[in-house]
């Protein structure tokens, strides 16, 4: 598909210098943009890696350790799922309700790649799984964004899934990708892509909203040391399940804050 | 269940949607197409063109709405990656449609008031009707009046317009065929699963062949307003095709659908095979699920 902008060029040489900012927005918040943008990197990658890729065999104590990450990586998706649907509805205009959507389907694919990749790993019944390994704070933090959506809280949304949970995932997996078997590095660095996207609409949409209101930002910095709390937390777990001791953990905490500060939202 | 459910993947729907039956689209439609010059120089015409494109932004926010809000409620991880894909159809639809009407040269800033001045009424109370089940959380209503009622509708509608718009619109056409394309599978997912699930919970049934029912009167009463009004745009459309026809020498379309020949057929006639076409898909997929077609009322 060819996403043509208002000076006639595609989305591979996509010149946004040009265009209003109406015009901008209305561009890179439609389908054909994410659809040019998805098809760079999931072209001929069915499940999110080369079918021509060798999976290399994992002794027992590393597979075991693969999966249990996985099944936390689906409760943070399976939350994005049902909070960027929700958020459909709470959109305040149109191009972001068409962002909404597309991130729907990034989700959706996200754990369908990696519960694709469960199976792959000789685990049955997924789901169940998953409902078994996930740790109590990457639950919670489900429940929470759940709740804010359901509050049709669109700011607080917002920032607990497009910068809070895209930060937390976006860190984790390029970290994760980094030692990770061939297959599993593929699709992980699939996700990360599209994460970048979501993440630049977070920071877009709420760095903007802010701007204008700046009476959210108690609020949302209240709400932010919240969730950083279930977020540390579920990393902590994670490691504790993994068997890691202190010295053998990645700071990926710190990484993690950093790389919120850096967003200069809200602090 | 499973094994149906796996033909539903995001997987393949990147292989059938995007990278099939839409590649080297642009909102749709082949590159470099344009909406014909007689139609956007006509005032008639070009007022009830936008009318109707209207109707299907309406249907189609309704739909995004719909199948978002029920992502939530689907009970398992395969049907909730399911209406992921459909949400991102409709929101496809959704553009594209909106997309038309910029062609029809609608100003973005315009875009809400003239939704606002042209959306139908009932339309509007029949989409209320399937977001009040969404907003509830009921799945099964939900996936019916949206799977069935709603796309059972769109589907028909886009087929109507499709076949009258073939020769006198390609670019329109082409649209239409890739979201009839989209429309069908949204059916098919509708009628596979909520099947297992009215046999599962059979006490559900006469509230949702009450909402089916409701949302086929406002259907019906959407379709009698739409024709009601539109006499001296259809005839002026035939005029501008004839006269294109001869201009270049060929014989004026002659489109037949459902035994209604297009280029003859009267508001009143079009209107009852519109009507009839869809009620009866709507008989025949409810009956496939289980469910007993209720005839509604008809509309003052």
């Amino acid at each position: 598909m060819a996403a043509v902008d208002a000076a006639g060029s595609d989305a591979a040489g996509f010149e946004p210098h040009g265009l209003d900012e109406d015009e901008f927005y209305r561009r890179v918040q439609s389908f054909s943009f994410w659809f040019e943008a998805v098809e760079g990197y999931l072209a001929d990658r069915p499940y999110g890696y080369d079918p021509a890729t060798v999976d290399e065999p994992l002794e027992e104590p590393r597979r075991q350790a693969v999966i249990t990450t996985l099944c936390n990586y689906c409760v943070g998706e399976a939350a994005a799922l049902e909070a960027s649907s929700g958020m459909v509805a709470l959109a305040p205009n149109h191009n972001a309700r068409i962002f909404m959507a597309t991130q729907v389907a990034d989700e959706a694919r996200h754990l369908e790649v990696f519960l694709h990749r469960l199976r792959e790993l000789g685990v049955e019944d997924p789901e169940t799984e998953v409902a078994q390994r996930a740790t109590p704070n990457i639950v919670a933090f489900k429940e929470r964004l759940g709740q804010l959506v359901a509050a049709g809280d669109w700011e607080a949304a917002v920032l607990a899934q497009n910068v809070i949970l895209e930060t937390m995932e976006f860190t984790v997996f390029r970290h994760h990708s980094l030692t990770a078997d061939p297959i599993t590095k593929q699709v992980l660095d699939g996700v990360v892509a599209d994460e970048r996207r979501h993440l630049g609409f977070g920071e877009n949409d709420l760095g903007r909203r802010l701007f204008e209101h700046p009476e959210h930002r108690p609020r949302l910095t209240e709400l932010k040391h919240e969730l950083d709390a279930l977020v540390l937390g579920s990393f902590d777990a994670t490691y504790s399940q993994l068997g890691l001791d202190a010295s053998e953990r990645p700071d990926l905490g710190r990484d993690y804050l950093a790389a919120v500060e850096r967003l200069g939202l809200v602090s | 269940m499973a094994d149906f459910l796996s033909q539903y993947s995001i997987q393949r729907w990147m292989e059938a949607c995007p990278q099939g039956y839409l590649e080297d689209t642009v909102f749709g439609h082949e590159e470099g197409l344009a909406e014909p010059p007689e139609l956007l120089d006509n005032e008639l015409l070009l007022e009830s063109t936008i009318g109707s494109t209207v109707q299907l932004v309406v249907g189609e926010r309704a739909a995004l709405a719909a199948s978002s809000g029920l992502v939530n409620a689907a009970p398992d991880y395969a049907s909730k990656r399911f209406l992921a894909t459909q949400t991102l159809d409709e929101a496809r639809h959704v553009e594209i449609f909106t997309q038309r009407l910029y062609d029809l040269g609608v100003k973005p800033e315009d875009l809400e008031s003239t939704i606002d001045r042209f959306a139908n009424p009932n339309l509007v109370k029949f989409a209320e009707v399937l977001l009040e089940k969404v907003e509830a959380g009921d799945f099964v209503a939900g996936v019916v009046g949206q799977n069935i009622v709603l796309e059972g509708m769109a589907f028909t509608v886009f087929e109507l317009f499709e076949a009258a718009s073939r020769e006198a619109n390609p670019k329109f056409a082409q649209t239409l065929t890739g979201t009839i394309a989209d429309e069908r599978r949204h059916v098919g997912f509708g009628e596979n699963r909520i099947g297992e699930l009215i046999t599962r919970y059979p006490e559900k049934k006469p509230e949702i062949e009450k909402m089916q029912k409701e949302m086929s009167y406002h259907m019906l009463a959407t379709f009698a307003d739409a024709f009601s009004s539109s006499g001296a745009s259809i005839e002026e459309g035939r005029r501008l095709a004839a006269n294109a026809a001869q201009a270049e020498g060929k014989e004026a379309a002659n489109t037949n659908w459902h035994g209604a020949n297009l280029a003859m057929a009267s508001p009143d006639e079009l209107e009852a095979v519109l009507s009839d076409t869809v009620l009866g898909e709507f008989k025949v997929r409810l009956g496939r699920i289980g469910l007993e077609y209720q005839s509604p009322l008809a509309p003052v």
